[in-house]
């Protein structure tokens, strides 16, 4: 579902991505892990379009995105850190405009409300302005314009930085719900914990390169961070 | 619903729950309805005054008591330049150049009583008409709503959310600038409608279809204007990399080009086609004039002075009438080379609409009003006419009746038949048809501008780090 093909990318004289290629199967959650500026968040732009690949190839769902742009993200939702939203708008008003914008077709207030609540969103916010959400609750509201969207694909860019372990149970479980369902997500992350049990592949990325990819059911926690710490200290 | 719509919908819900809209939307709607008020206050007392005046003074020349006819034609008439409906929209030159012109005996006068002579510069600068709210606040408005356009949302990151949607940027692009004028036209579309209401009223009932057709003409050119202002606004904004370079960048614009420019383009114009001063033309007339007429009477009567003794008085009537005649030619060929220069001027002016587009808009829409050089220097050709009516009709009736009293000339008494004979001043201003066809010229400009600003800002969303 989600392809990056020998990708590179340099940025005048420095290389973000060094000829990386991962695959994302549907019903994979895919946690790419590796420190700041190791690429991750280069190969997610490039998911996105955002950046043209120096080489290589990324498709979603058998589409080039270089070529296709607007094509390749029929299939594909993202998430980013904060999720962002109009702070004027209320939280069913910005499902509202965002499913909207993502579908083409008029959503229901009645479906908008039903998407909110299986998100885990208290309907009482549901008519409330965006501005005074928290930052969980911003991640539901991200999450159900996904799930309005039935995306086949999800991009999701560090997504529980920042959330309470309450607010990341919850997004954790919401993912899962997601992948059981068939749909791959590719997620970078620095929180091991997370990939161990949310993920079922992790990669580790180092200096633009993806120097280790495993299946998490071959390993412990205890494996995943030190063999996460060996890479990052070679 | 369509993407663009649909982003369109947001931003207008995002302008109206932001407040700037309603703060400066609110301040422009005043001000045009207090300015049409005012302009329709001044335009029907400056009519009845008109209409009052020129009966009363065509009423003083036909009520002459019997006397010389060249004494009558030394008092003169004064002719009033009919005021266009659409002057409480855009009064254009009308308060510079004055509305009422003297015809009297031998010369072509000039336009009296300018206001502007007596205001000062802030006075001319502020005159507060629909036009110049349009022209210059409207402008100002479009930014202030689309400044922060794609910056504040690159700022806040929802830029990237919608991209990656698979939202096109074409359809961002007429999104934020269907948001605009979709925001612009609840401030301007009651405004204008206003506007023509006030401009239909004030039409005589027979040249209601004329403005009309005139309102429709100045509604294209303010969407043309006002649409460059939209897509430049989109485009600095989709260019800058922070909502404040974006508002500096379109203000010292809008400075430059709304402020600045009229006078300094004006001043290049002039100095690049200078037109003669008020001493110089009168001095080169005067001097063409004296030469013009000698000649005449010299191929007339053999003598150089046709009023002098070498003409007997039975020839009077006649001489008048031959010097008035070699005046003619003469007085055309100057008030048409000095108005060809103030023409050439308005015309390199007009060039630059494009890039300049206040300019642009500011010719046109006085133009399409009727308010502009071109109708002024009509009205003026259109008096003249009047004037030399007058003065041949007195000549050929001392030819008639004065000349063949011989030294006894002068004890002539035309009667009140005569005065008569000179028809009343009637002045039809170019219909709507003609006057935007001079027009198309502005037109062509700021549509120009308009593809121009159309492409920037298609070129500034179509940037890859658009996000």
């Amino acid at each position: 579902m989600l392809e990056a093909v020998r990708v590179s990318k340099a940025f005048g004289e420095v290389r973000a991505l060094d000829e990386v290629t991962l695959t994302v199967a549907p019903g994979e959650l895919y946690c790419l892990l590796g420190a700041n500026g190791a690429g991750k968040t280069t190969l997610v732009n490039l998911f996105l379009g955002f950046l043209a690949p120096t080489a290589g190839e990324v498709r979603i769902a058998g589409q080039d995105v270089a070529r296709h742009p607007l094509e390749s993200k029929r299939d594909v939702a993202y998430i980013p850190e904060q999720v962002v939203l109009y702070g004027v708008l209320t939280g069913v008003e910005n499902l509202r405009f965002f499913a909207e914008l993502a579908t083409g077709e008029r959503q229901t207030r009645a479906r908008l409300l039903e998407l909110l609540t299986e998100v885990g969103l208290d309907p009482r916010a549901a008519d409330q302005r965006v501005a005074t959400y928290s930052k969980g609750m911003r991640q539901k509201v991200g999450i159900a314009i996904a799930f309005a969207k039935q995306a086949r694909a999800l991009l999701l860019d560090e997504p529980t930085s920042g959330l309470d372990p309450h607010a990341a149970n919850e997004f954790s479980q919401l993912l899962e719900r997601a992948r059981s369902s068939g749909v791959a997500i590719l997620t970078t992350t620095h929180d091991l914990f997370h990939a161990k049990r949310s993920g079922t592949r992790v990669g580790i990325m180092k200096r633009g390169r993806l120097v280790a990819e495993l299946a998490t059911s071959e390993l412990s926690h205890a494996d995943l961070e030190s063999l996460y710490l060996q890479h990052m200290s070679a | 619903m369509n993407r663009a719509l649909l982003i369109a919908r947001r931003d207008l819900t995002d302008f109206a729950r932001g407040g700037r809209l309603y703060w400066a939307g609110g301040l422009i709607l005043v001000l045009v309805a207090t300015s049409l008020v005012v302009g329709w206050q001044r335009q029907r007392e400056s009519r009845a005054e008109r209409t009052r005046a020129q009966a009363l003074d065509y009423g003083d020349w036909i009520r002459q008591p019997e006397r010389h006819p060249h004494d009558a034609a030394h008092q003169g008439m004064h002719v009033f330049k009919p005021e266009p409906a659409l002057s409480i929209v855009d009064p254009g030159i009308v308060p510079f150049v004055g509305s009422t012109l003297w015809l009297g005996a031998h010369r072509q006068t000039e336009v009296k009583f300018r206001p502007a002579q007596d205001a000062t510069g802030l006075q001319r600068f502020g005159s507060l008409s629909p036009a110049w709210a349009a022209q210059i606040l409207g402008p100002l408005l479009v930014i202030l709503l689309g400044f922060s356009a794609f910056s504040a949302e690159r700022e806040h990151g929802t830029l990237r959310q919608m991209l990656s949607l698979g939202v096109s940027r074409s359809q961002l692009l007429w999104g934020k600038a269907l948001a605009l004028g979709g925001g612009l036209g609840l401030v301007l579309v009651p405004a204008g409608l206003l506007a023509g209401i006030a401009v239909i009223v004030a039409a005589e009932p027979s040249a209601r279809g004329d403005a009309f057709s005139r309102l429709l003409g100045l509604a294209a050119g303010y969407g043309a204007y006002l649409g460059i202002f939209i897509f430049l606004s989109l485009g600095v904004s989709a260019l800058a990399s922070s909502s404040r370079l974006a508002l500096v960048s379109l203000l010292a614009f809008w400075i430059v080009v709304a402020l600045v420019a009229p006078r300094s383009v004006a001043d290049v114009s002039r100095s690049l086609d200078p037109s003669p001063s008020r001493e110089a033309f009168n001095a080169a007339l005067d001097a063409d004039l004296g030469a013009a007429t000698q000649r005449a009477s010299l191929e007339r009567f053999g003598v150089r002075d046709a009023f002098g003794p070498g003409v007997p008085l039975s020839r009077w009537g006649l001489a008048l009438k031959v010097h008035d005649h070699a005046g003619y030619g003469v007085m055309d060929r100057h008030f048409d080379a000095l108005w060809e220069s103030y023409a050439r001027q308005q015309r390199m002016q007009e060039w630059t609409g494009f890039l300049l587009p206040t300019i642009g808009i500011r010719a046109f829409s006085m133009g399409v009003a009727g308010t502009d050089f071109a109708e002024h220097r009509a009205f003026s050709l259109a008096a003249e006419r009047q004037r030399r009516v007058m003065q041949d009709i007195i000549s050929q009736d001392l030819v008639d009746h004065a000349d063949g009293r011989k030294e006894e000339h002068f004890s002539y008494r035309a009667s009140r038949a005569l005065w008569a004979r000179v028809p009343p001043f009637q002045h039809q201003p170019a219909a709507a048809g003609a006057a935007l066809a001079r027009n198309l010229r502005s037109l062509g400009m700021l549509t120009l501008g308009l593809l121009l600003s159309a492409t920037l800002a298609a070129l500034a969303v179509s940037r890859r780090r658009l996000w």
